[in-house]
């Protein structure tokens, strides 16, 4: 394999800058290369050092990124993941979750070109979320945590850079979302009173693994009231009907994050996660008379017919298309709080392990480290 | 001021393959094929193309498909139809 050295000798690889923050954030900005919040300059120490848990050929693409369909190759990535500020560790996590994105069931194309504002959440569970710091705690969904905000600033970046997933060309949200900064978490497996997401799919307990959603920002779910699962399920439920959704009209998988206090009191009532699913599957729905007549007629009459051609105006319209396609994770800290997420619609999630190069489940980031 | 080095992290786009056969009109007319990408108005629109176009040129057939979602590619079976079905091929979308 050709060194590092040799492969940014190839044209376009390298660009010389002033030696001055400033000077690179604003050269980087000219280009095009930015979320607009000033980075670390990707030099090729860093970006060398960033490569150190990287046990792929660096300059050969694990994806390619739509619109552009642009070569994410490790050493593009290293480069995004380094202005993110991403510790060299993050980085498999950085390439799993572009490795889970690039998955046709994800529809990577639509939902990077959109109008709606959705973005990539990733969802971590198993043991190395913990080991490399994603937070799972208080203000999970925020700012503060190092791996949760680099980690998705770095998917964001490449997604920008490797991509062109740029506003007004590549990316045509008509106002986008400040989740578009990152939107990162780890499930709180220790406070759950429900298997782990990646158990639930059947990933095994051990493995660490990224589930992708396009996702809009999170909606929070105030309930300091409800002391029992019926309380606290309606109000998800009140949270999750609105007309102006996308999942009312796709079959798209909306994820519903329960803090731990909240599950607990909807475990303790005896219910499953598949309980929870079917309850919300059957009362988060509208009547269609909520919606404009403009949206009845065009919208569900014309383009859903075999669903509403002829139904009443009282015809129950769902959030989810069947009870499985809600998510349920937990996460967060103390409090009477969860957040209902919804989705672009058209996309799917897509769950991936980290594994690897040999296929075997990585236990340990350190697994990865070079040398 | 010293200069130093940064890795670019974007990627170029990819030169796009050549087409691989040339397309040739049909001694009558035209082939014209429609895509739709089925978003609301789409249809309007591309009606009225196909007004235009049968006004400026002679036009045999019209052969009009229509993308089950507006934000999914065309299927590979919509794609060979159209490749199939027609000489030219108008996509567009309305909203």
């Amino acid at each position: 394999m050709s060194s590092l050295a040799t492969m940014l000798k190839a044209p376009g690889a390298l660009h010389e800058v002033d030696d001055d923050p400033e000077a690179v954030f604003e050269f980087l900005c000219s280009k095009g290369w930015s979320d607009g919040l000033p980075v670390i300059p990707p030099t090729p120490d860093r970006v060398e050092r960033m490569l150190s848990f990287c046990d792929r050929d660096f300059d050969k693409p694990v994806v390619k990124i739509p619109p552009r369909f642009g070569a994410a190759t490790p050493i593009r990535v290293a480069a995004n993941a380094v202005m993110a500020g991403c510790k060299p560790e993050y980085f498999p996590l950085v390439l799993l979750a572009l490795e889970a994105l690039a998955e046709e069931p994800y529809n990577l194309y639509g939902t990077q070109a959109t109008t709606h504002p959705c973005t990539p959440m990733l969802i971590f569970n198993g043991p190395i979320a913990k080991e490399v710091g994603i937070n799972a705690g208080h203000n999970a969904m925020g700012n503060y945590f190092r791996a949760n905000a680099s980690i998705g600033r770095a998917v964001r970046l490449a997604l920008v850079n490797i991509g062109a997933a740029i506003p007004g060309t590549g990316d045509m949200a008509t106002a986008g979302t400040p989740a578009k900064f990152s939107f990162c978490v780890a499930e709180n497996e220790a406070a759950s009173p429900w298997e782990p997401l990646h158990v639930e799919l059947g990933f095994p307990k051990e493995s660490s693994t990224v589930t992708v959603i396009a996702a809009e920002g999170p909606h929070n779910i105030n309930d300091h009231e409800s002391i029992t699962a019926e309380g606290i399920l309606t109000m998800v439920a009140g949270t999750m009907t609105i007309t102006g959704s996308n999942n009312a009209y796709y079959a798209g998988q909306p994820c519903v994050a329960f803090g731990p206090e909240h599950a607990q009191t909807v475990a303790g009532d005896g219910m499953s996660k598949a309980d929870v699913k079917q309850w919300l599957f059957e009362r988060a729905t509208l009547p269609m008379s909520r919606f404009s007549k403009e949206g009845i007629e065009r919208r569900f009459r014309r383009k859903l017919p075999e669903q509403y051609a002829t139904a009443p105006l009282d015809a129950p319209v769902r959030m989810v298309t069947k009870p499985e396609d809600l998510i349920v994770i937990v996460t967060g800290g103390a409090g009477k709080h969860s957040a209902y997420v919804p989705t672009f619609g058209n996309t799917r999630s897509v769950t991936r392990a980290l594994k690897r190069a040999d296929g075997e489940l990585v236990k340990s980031i350190q697994e990865l480290k070079r040398g | 001021m010293a200069k130093i080095f940064i890795v670019a992290p974007d990627a170029p786009m990819e030169e796009a393959e050549q087409l691989k056969s040339r397309r040739t009109l049909s001694s009558g007319g035209i082939r014209l094929g429609v895509l739709d990408n089925s978003k609301s108005n789409a249809d309007h629109l591309l009606n009225l193309i196909i007004d235009g176009v049968k006004k400026e040129f002679k036009v045999d057939s019209v052969v009009i498909k229509r993308k089950p979602a507006s934000s999914r590619p065309a299927t590979d079976q919509i794609l060979d139809e159209l490749a199939k079905e027609a000489d030219l091929v108008v996509s567009a979308m309305a909203d």
